[in-house]
């Protein structure tokens, strides 16, 4: 892997962002909506049901973990649709520059963006709403580490979906994760969840990771077992994930998929 | 089982070498056994009429397209295990591929530079575009440039790291005939200072005349005919390469 290339991907992908104003939508816009949305349903339904502020930190703290997966599998996604639409995979291709390098510097300006958008929801939470993030400690971590793991395998999914059928897959970068949003339980335990459904979340490696956030939020020690079979599930979803993106471009080389994008 | 994944070197000379390329999209067999060897600082056109395979071949021999069967060397660097090394050896530029958005000329220029490997692309990128005079673009976005100015560029960036083997895919189609001649003497110069070998498609044969020394004819995705370009027009009875190029046109029509 040369470094050279990484870095030449990171900064096409920081001049897209720079000069594309629709991209920040991904990157602060919505970030603070769903801050704003989630932290004032969770003070509303805190008064409810008496419960206080415990209500908003459990939203908040669902959102903000959600937008860690959700930033890591949106900046993959897009970051190789942007090549599409701006017609410059074929440029890309007759380059020096391999598979791994190109995801490589995608998911390094990935990780920045992420930084900012969890840094916008976490300000507006503490800012509005007098929550900190930072209260779950060095619990995060590991939390964090399987999240973006789970959201670099749904990027490279779309990516591998984009490549055999064509453009028509880009609305999964978006909805993919909106479907498993609900089957996860980001904002409450898997059990509320219709029975039918309950198995298909019991599945879901985020369930666990956010059942995980939740129990330290309420002030139990990290839950090891819950990560540990989100980090396997992650694990088992990441290497499907390679395997499935390198069968669809091999695919994509053998039945000339380019003319598609030129 | 495709010998494309075959090992080794073939040892053959020539920057490029393709043997026994065969492709075929559904019910279409777009190359059908096709050979093609390009020698150093060679200028070669591969030509024929549409449909008949040159694109397909073009991206095979660039790795973007899987073939069938047969195999391909660039440098000694056979494809698909090695296109990487390979690709640090070629430049490619085609007439319909426009530049990203949201890019400035000369921070496209750079970026390729540096996937082409060079650390510091500053130096390739001013010689680049003086060399076909358009010094003028470098701080122009890529949105804002004509068809003709995007094919200059195109041609820049496939050879800011000067390589041996620069491949053009219908480099002047739809350009005016001044831009077109501005492509032409540029191509020329950079060939003969670096040495590099040209291999273009085109359907403009006067251009073709003036800038190749060797011509490949290919019909339904076969090579028909392979030398210079008035030897090829003698061998079909005709008086130029347009003369070819019509009879195999008329003849794919016929079939």
């Amino acid at each position: 892997m040369r470094w050279l290339r990484v870095q030449a991907v990171v900064r096409r992908h920081a001049f897209v962002l720079q000069r594309a104003p629709q991209r920040w939508f991904d990157v602060v816009v919505w970030p603070v909506v769903d801050a704003v949305l989630f932290g004032a349903i969770g003070v509303y339904f805190g008064r409810q049901a008496d419960v206080g502020e415990a209500g908003a930190a459990f939203l908040l703290a669902g959102i903000l973990l959600f937008h860690v997966v959700f930033q890591a599998e949106v900046s993959l996604a897009t970051g190789f649709m942007e090549e599409t639409w701006s017609r410059n995979l074929l440029n890309l291709l007759v380059t020096p520059l391999r598979e791994v390098e190109y995801v490589a510097g995608v998911v390094l300006f990935g990780l920045a963006k992420l930084a900012m958008s969890v840094t916008v929801v976490g300000t507006v939470a503490f800012g509005l709403f007098a929550f900190n993030v930072t209260d779950i400690g060095l619990a995060l971590v590991p939390i964090v580490a399987v999240l973006l793991l789970v959201g670099w395998s749904v990027g490279l999914l779309v990516i591998g979906l984009i490549l055999r059928v064509g453009q028509g897959a880009e609305i999964l970068a978006w909805g993919l994760l909106a479907m498993l949003m609900p089957l996860s339980g980001i904002f409450y335990p898997v059990d509320a969840l219709p029975g039918v459904l309950q198995p298909i979340g019991k599945v879901l490696p985020l369930t666990h990771v956010f059942a995980a956030g939740r129990a330290v939020l309420e002030g139990d020690p990290l839950p090891w077992d819950e990560i540990g079979i989100g980090a396997a599930g992650a694990l088992v979803l990441g290497a499907a994930s390679v395997w499935f993106v390198v069968r669809m471009l091999a695919t994509f080389r053998s039945r000339g998929y380019i003319s598609r994008h030129t | 089982m495709p010998s494309t994944s075959a090992p080794a070197s073939s040892a053959e000379p020539g920057i490029l070498v393709a043997r026994g390329l065969e492709k075929r999209y559904k019910r279409v067999q777009a190359v059908d056994g096709l050979d093609l060897t390009v020698g150093a600082g060679e200028r070669v056109a591969l030509l024929g009429p549409n449909g008949a395979g040159k694109t397909t071949t073009l991206l095979m021999l660039l790795g973007v397209v899987t073939p069938d069967a047969g195999w391909v060397e660039i440098m000694g660097h056979r494809l698909p295990r090695h296109r990487s090394e390979a690709a640090e050896h070629v430049g490619f530029a085609a007439g319909y591929l426009p530049l990203p958005e949201r890019l400035r000329v000369v921070e496209f220029l750079r970026l390729f530079g540096q996937l082409y490997g060079l650390a510091d692309p500053g130096p390739a990128v001013e010689l680049g575009l003086e060399r076909f005079g358009i010094t003028h673009l470098a701080g122009a976005m890529g949105n804002e440039l004509s068809s003709g100015q995007r094919t200059l560029i195109g041609i820049v960036k496939a050879t800011l790291h000067r390589p041996p083997l620069l491949v053009l895919d219908e480099p002047t189609a739809s350009l005016d005939p001044d831009v077109a001649l501005r492509v032409r003497t540029g191509l020329n110069r950079l060939c003969s200072d670096d040495d590099t070998a040209l291999l273009v498609t085109s359907h403009n044969m006067i251009e073709v005349e003036r800038l190749c020394e060797r011509v490949v004819f290919i019909s339904a995705g076969r090579v028909v005919a392979d030398g210079k370009p008035a030897e090829v027009a003698a061998r079909f009875g005709r008086d130029d390469l347009e003369g070819v190029f019509l009879h195999l046109a008329e003849e794919r029509e016929g079939a």
